[in-house]
């Protein structure tokens, strides 16, 4: 009894690290695919800027969940969003997201994006930590959060020094509904502005 | 709901002609004890329409937009996953009873940033080489390595406080008065400790997020735990036996000067991004300190999104 029980447990111990490498190993490839293909795509100075924001924009829809992320980011409201508003937002939201990339990566000069390791996660995600490695000034570290989907792996999260934007962004985008009386069109409107200005820019 | 903000409407109006004095026939005594009864039943009244005010009212909001509105709309959420992020009551991060009083003091700190602090971080960025601020930077950390250490000992983390005397002894001397990082290369990392972050560790709740003028995003237990790290400071203690108060405030103008500029790249581009800074601010600080109480221990899985089956 005793030698089955341990066996049990040696064996769950042992295909339980397996599963957890080989996922951790194509976690970390992942990112350095991402990393590579987002570098490659900056220093690339023969095509114009829209051309960029195009590819930045299919990197992130095939790289990001991001209706994942949408539905996380506003939170207890997405349940009382209606289906147009639904979609209205994820545009928005997916919208902002390459914007705020873009400019993130227009200042691109001579980091460097190194993946430094990875760490599985309790809910069955890998968490990949990298870092930016400045000219000048620290490192930035960055973690993305990878979980897998029919053979298909996905970023559902940035946490960037410890601080995960989706939870950040969750609380700005809750605190726009709060202030707009609790409506939802009232984020639209704000992103939907916001969109504007950085198209005029 | 109808019926309670009729009664409210009707009580408010009593109210209103209660209070208003009378110009004859009334001794002055009677006056002070009726503006007395108003005063008391005002408060009451006050506090219990509560409940009916706006920001109250926001959770009941929902009652309105009820699925007849949206005929079209299929609950396609899997309760379980998703129902501690969907029906919980605002998460930590938004506990801001006082957010009028803050958002204007924030106004004001973005009003002094603006005219005063960010152009002197510009100034300091642009003509003093990277090499020399980082030489400031490592001297400040320095300097506040004795705080750190007495934070140690409070949370009773001796091997914490070994590495921070360790720090302390070697950057002192043979990193030049703290002017080079030798110890990190000695493994001998740099963890901030505060006082704040001492408090957590005793049990103490962030409390209301507060923004505190000059200094920023706090919250009510990391306000105290500034006014004890200043109490721990040595330096502090020596500059205002000596009266040489101008030493400390050099020192914390100089601070400030230096984390803004390090982190001058990093607000502006939240700057950029959000469409509500106050409120990615708060988010940003709570979800800061919370990582900095974990970094110790094993760090704790965040709450992020995760897959479920309506996502493609």
């Amino acid at each position: 009894m005793l030698k089955k029980f341990l066996l049990g447990g040696i064996l769950f111990v042992w295909t339980h690290g397996a599963i957890a490498t080989v996922e951790r190993e194509k976690a970390e490839a992942f990112m350095t695919e991402i990393g590579n293909r987002v570098i490659t795509l900056l220093t690339n100075h023969s095509i114009t800027q829209q051309e960029k924001a195009a590819q930045f924009q299919e990197i992130l829809e095939t790289k990001f969940n991001v209706k994942a992320i949408g539905k996380f980011v506003l939170g207890r409201y997405w349940k009382h969003a209606s289906a147009e508003e639904k979609g209205k937002f994820l545009d928005l939201f997916m919208a902002a997201t390459v914007a705020c990339y873009a400019t993130r990566f227009s200042e691109y000069t001579s980091e460097k994006f190194e993946v430094i390791g990875s760490r599985p996660e309790k809910d069955g995600g890998v968490t990949v930590l990298t870092r930016i490695v400045r000219p000048n000034g620290q490192p930035i570290l960055i973690d993305w959060k990878i979980f897998e989907k029919k053979g298909e792996l996905r970023i559902y999260d940035v946490i960037l020094e410890g601080i995960s934007m989706s939870i950040t962004q969750r609380s700005e985008y809750s605190s726009v509904i709060q202030q707009g009386g609790g409506t939802i069109q009232a984020l639209i409107t704000a992103l939907e502005k916001k969109a504007g200005r950085q198209r005029s820019r | 709901m109808i019926s309670l903000l009729k009664f409210k409407i009707w009580t408010w109006l009593l109210l209103i002609r209660l209070s208003s004095p009378r110009r004859r026939g009334s001794s002055y005594g009677i006056n002070v004890k009726r503006s007395l009864l108003v005063r008391a039943s005002l408060a009451f009244l006050i506090f219990f329409s509560l409940p009916l005010s706006p920001s109250y009212a926001q959770q009941d909001a929902w009652s309105y937009t009820d699925d007849e509105q949206h005929p079209g709309q299929e609950e396609t959420l899997d309760a379980e996953e998703w129902s501690e992020i969907m029906d919980s009551p605002p998460s930590a991060e938004d506990n801001d009873p006082f957010e009028p009083l803050n958002r204007l003091i924030f106004d004001f700190n973005a009003f002094l940033d603006m005219i005063l602090i960010e152009p002197l971080s510009r100034m300091y960025y642009d003509l003093v080489p990277e090499f020399a601020r980082e030489r400031v930077g490592y001297a400040l950390r320095n300097l506040s390595e004795p705080v750190v250490f007495a934070n140690n000992i409070l949370q009773g983390d001796l091997e914490g406080a070994r590495i921070t005397l360790g720090r302390f002894i070697v950057n002192s001397t043979l990193g030049v008065a703290g002017l080079f990082d030798v110890s990190t290369d000695w493994d001998l990392p740099y963890k901030k400790e505060d006082f704040g972050l001492t408090l957590a560790s005793w049990g103490v709740d962030a409390g209301p997020y507060l923004v505190l003028p000059i200094l920023g995003p706090s919250n009510a237990r990391d306000a105290w735990g500034r006014a004890g790290d200043y109490a721990l400071d040595p330096i502090n203690w020596w500059s205002y036996y000596k009266n040489k108060g101008v030493y400390s405030y050099t020192r914390t103008g100089v601070q400030i000067l230096d984390a803004k500029t390090e982190n001058l790249e990093l607000m502006d581009d939240l700057k950029k991004n959000a469409i509500d800074f106050y409120a990615t601010l708060r988010a940003w600080y709570y979800e800061r300190r919370k990582d900095l109480m974990h970094e110790k221990e094993e760090r704790v899985a965040l709450d992020t999104p995760r897959p479920d089956d309506d996502d493609e």
